[in-house]
């Protein structure tokens, strides 16, 4: 190998060069694509854990991930709260917003999946206009909780991206614990299972219900903070993190807790791939497109419940 | 009896009688022209300006607020040659298929005279067509040059649409090649660009025109990217900016509507390019809180010729004032002014039309020929800004259009400095330096 660099000098610099730039390009795929995935997976997961456990395809999801910014915003310019302060408290407030939704609005048509459907978009629909008429069209930021950039090797990584990817990496290990190692998590997953033999066994599915729209609303708005930090909070966000977390939950097999992280993985990276590889007009359609490719191969999703 | 026949009239009676003839004539045509020219057009009670846009975005809502302004201020002091103005609001919900039907029931069950209005370049081309079956004048905003040159190609199909704004899908090529130049003129070296720019047709149109610019001042233009509605990933594309040895990022960016979040992005790299171009999120007045300060140095087009702490013309401060008054804050997007002064524009037609005597001062067909003559090259209108239009046949295509020019409209080039939106360049309009970021060596 010595050999061969010192017979061929500038072909062997060229290699390490290149080496090297592959290199870089990796590492800025796996971090950039890290944050991006981790957003993702809090709100798919969420999507998907509702599912699991009421079959309803709860289409204000996205409202909830969105909102959870604009609390949060409106808490710090409006009362001055501080940033820390108002992510949980907006948090909560979201949380406690879907659960009196699911009460109000989706209880009485839980029956009808059709209806569900329409009247959790016309929600999310109306939170969208709410937003463009108070907020106005254009993004505003999340005051950020950390600042500056790390430098790993020659990659550039602002500290934002990093403790988004922690944030999103801690909530998804207390998600699974608590579905795994709670009784009120096991509870959850039992309804998931069978609710009618949940209910024969004397666990109120109710307020499972409940207390799981809570859940992944609380994981939605996170999603939706942490992703105004790096980006910014914008109504349209609404249904665009829908249709990606909707695609996702899809790609990861619906109703699969496990699957929607591991598509929303996917989905994050190839959006990121796309945009450093080839070009940011592409990103969006190829991850579609290849999640079109990846049902047409297997329709029940990554991992798919089976319908009983 | 007697018969007057008869008697002789002398020929100083003769005269005396002629006299008092032609005085009488006199007195009765210039009465009746008088009256003419204050007599309510029509006998309407109500002339009725249709304003038409996006009214969930800023651009939309700024534009009905200035014609409402404009509309109050001239009912104020008796309206249009004396009958009131009354406006009618529709929104395109910047959707074509939204825009052509708020269009056609503006003019057919609202009775609107004259429109003003609009905001996108794709939804312009579509409302184009009712325009001109329904033959009303639209005194519009978008950037596309496709739009002129639409009337110049079927001059007496489309003759009904004047842009009120600037062509910026030309105009911002010359703006922004004249910043390449003012950042060269202040000692930064510019031959390497990166441009980050809506995936859309007026920034086709830009570039059209920019590319010859670029080639003639020996810049190389190390990528062009074109990003989607609501893009995001911005990091990405300015450390390759950086990685190809560009100087400068230039945004040409309206429609992806994520100039925040660019804007936000560069500022946590903090990598030694500058970030120069057109971004319309930067407009927002109240963009540097929405950024929270990451716009600071960001250097752009102030689209539309006004900027706020520099206004080119009185009408502008004073519009600027009572716009502050009445509604709390300055006029929040560029729009507001090119509603504002479409308003008193049709008045002015209007008025000049029916002091030359035209049969139906109301007419559409008499508003064109009365606009062609009050704003031209030769002798523009001074209202927010000075106004004059490229008349037909003009040599671009560009029949009109707003003229682009020192004398007329230009879009300043402006800078985030500090919290504060200043003008930077022309040296003789500006009021602060440049001011280049820390971070950039």
């Amino acid at each position: 190998m010595v050999q061969v660099a010192l017979k061929f000098p500038i072909f062997f610099n060229f290699l390490i060069q290149w080496k090297l730039k592959m290199i870089e390009l990796l590492m800025r795929i796996l971090v950039y694509g890290a944050t991006l995935s981790g957003i993702y997976a809090l709100i798919a997961s969420g999507f998907t854990l509702i599912f699991g456990v009421s079959r309803i395809m709860n289409f204000s999801h996205g409202a909830f991930f969105i909102l959870g910014a604009y609390f949060g915003i409106a808490l710090i310019h409006g009362i001055g709260l501080n940033p820390y302060l108002s992510i949980i408290i907006s948090i909560l407030i979201v949380g406690l917003l879907a659960a009196a939704m699911y009460k109000s609005i989706i209880s009485p048509v839980r029956e009808h999946e059709v209806m569900v459907i329409i009247v959790t978009l016309a929600f999310a629909l109306i939170v969208e206009q709410v937003i463009l008429l108070t907020f106005g069209e254009h993004g505003i930021s999340f005051p950020s909780v950390i600042e500056g950039v790390v430098i790993v090797g020659t990659v550039l990584i602002p500290s934002m991206r990093l403790f988004v990817l922690a944030v999103a990496i801690i909530a998804l290990i207390m998600l699974w614990t608590f579905i795994g190692k709670t009784r009120l998590g096991k509870e959850i997953t039992a309804a998931s299972q069978d609710a009618e033999a949940a209910m024969l066994m004397g666990l109120d599915v109710d307020r499972l219900l409940i207390v799981t729209v809570f859940i992944s609303a609380i994981l939605a708005a996170l999603g939706g903070v942490l992703y105004a930090q790096v980006y910014a909070a914008n109504p349209f966000m609404v249904l665009k993190s829908l249709i990606f977390a909707f695609a996702i939950v899809i790609l990861g097999g619906l109703g699969s807790v496990k699957g929607s992280i591991i598509a929303a993985f996917i989905v994050g990276y190839i959006l990121t791939a796309v945009i450093v590889l080839y070009g940011a007009r592409w990103s969006e359609f190829v991850a579609l497109f290849l999640i079109i490719a990846i049902l047409v191969l297997r329709p029940s999703g990554l991992l798919g419940v089976k319908e009983q | 009896m007697k018969i007057l026949s008869k008697r002789k009239i002398s020929r100083r009676e003769y005269l005396k009688y002629a006299a008092a003839g032609v005085v009488v004539a006199a007195g009765a045509i210039g009465g009746y022209a008088a009256w003419q020219s204050t007599r309510k057009p029509l006998e309407k009670e109500e002339i009725i300006i249709g304003v038409l846009a996006p009214m969930a975005t800023r651009q939309g809502s700024v534009q009905r607020d200035a014609a409402a302004l404009a509309i109050e201020e001239i009912n104020a002091t008796g309206g249009i040659l004396g009958v009131p103005i009354k406006m009618v609001v529709g929104d395109d919900k910047l959707d074509p298929d939204a825009a052509v039907s708020e269009l056609r029931r503006l003019v057919t069950v609202e009775n609107a005279d004259v429109l003003t209005g609009g905001y996108s370049s794709g939804i312009m081309a579509a409302t184009m067509e009712p325009m001109a079956e329904l033959k009303t004048v639209f005194l519009a905003d978008a950037s596309s040059p496709a739009h002129p040159a639409k009337v110049a190609e079927d001059y007496e199909k489309y003759k009904y649409w004047f842009r009120i704004t600037q062509n910026n899908g030309a105009s911002f090529a010359f703006d922004m090649a004249d910043m390449i130049d003012m950042l060269r003129g202040k000692g930064v070296p510019v031959d390497k660009i990166y441009i980050i720019r809506d995936e859309h047709v007026w920034a086709d149109d830009v570039e059209k025109f920019f590319n010859p610019l670029l080639t003639e001042r020996n810049v190389e233009v190390v990528k062009n990217v074109k990003i989607p509605r609501g893009y995001t990933e911005y990091e990405p594309l300015i450390i390759e900016a950086h990685d190809l040895g560009s100087q400068v990022i230039l945004p040409i960016v309206a429609l992806s509507g994520t100039g925040d979040v660019l804007a936000k992005h560069w500022a946590t790299l903090k990598l030694p390019v500058l970030l120069a171009g057109h971004d319309l999120a930067a407009l927002d007045l109240g963009f540097w809180e929405k950024t929270e300060g990451a716009c600071n140095y960001y250097i752009f087009i102030a689209d539309g010729g006004v900027v706020q702490t520099a206004p080119p013309t009185s009408v502008c401060t004073n519009f600027i004032e009572n716009y502050t008054k009445k509604y709390g804050h300055p006029p929040e997007a560029h729009q507001g002014y090119g509603a504002y002064d479409a308003v008193y524009l049709y008045k002015m037609a209007v008025e000049e039309a029916a002091k030359a005597g035209a049969a139906d001062p109301l007419d559409s067909d008499t508003i064109v020929k009365y606009l062609e003559k009050l704003a031209t090259l030769e002798s523009p209108v001074e209202l927010t800004r000075n106004i004059a239009f490229y008349p037909p046949g003009d040599e671009n295509k560009w029949d009109h259009d707003l003229a682009w020019g020192d004398k007329y409209v230009r879009n300043w080039i402006s800078e985030w400095i500090d919290g504060k939106w200043y003008q930077i360049w022309p040296e003789d309009k500006a009021n602060a330096e440049l001011k280049l970021p820390p971070w950039f060596k």
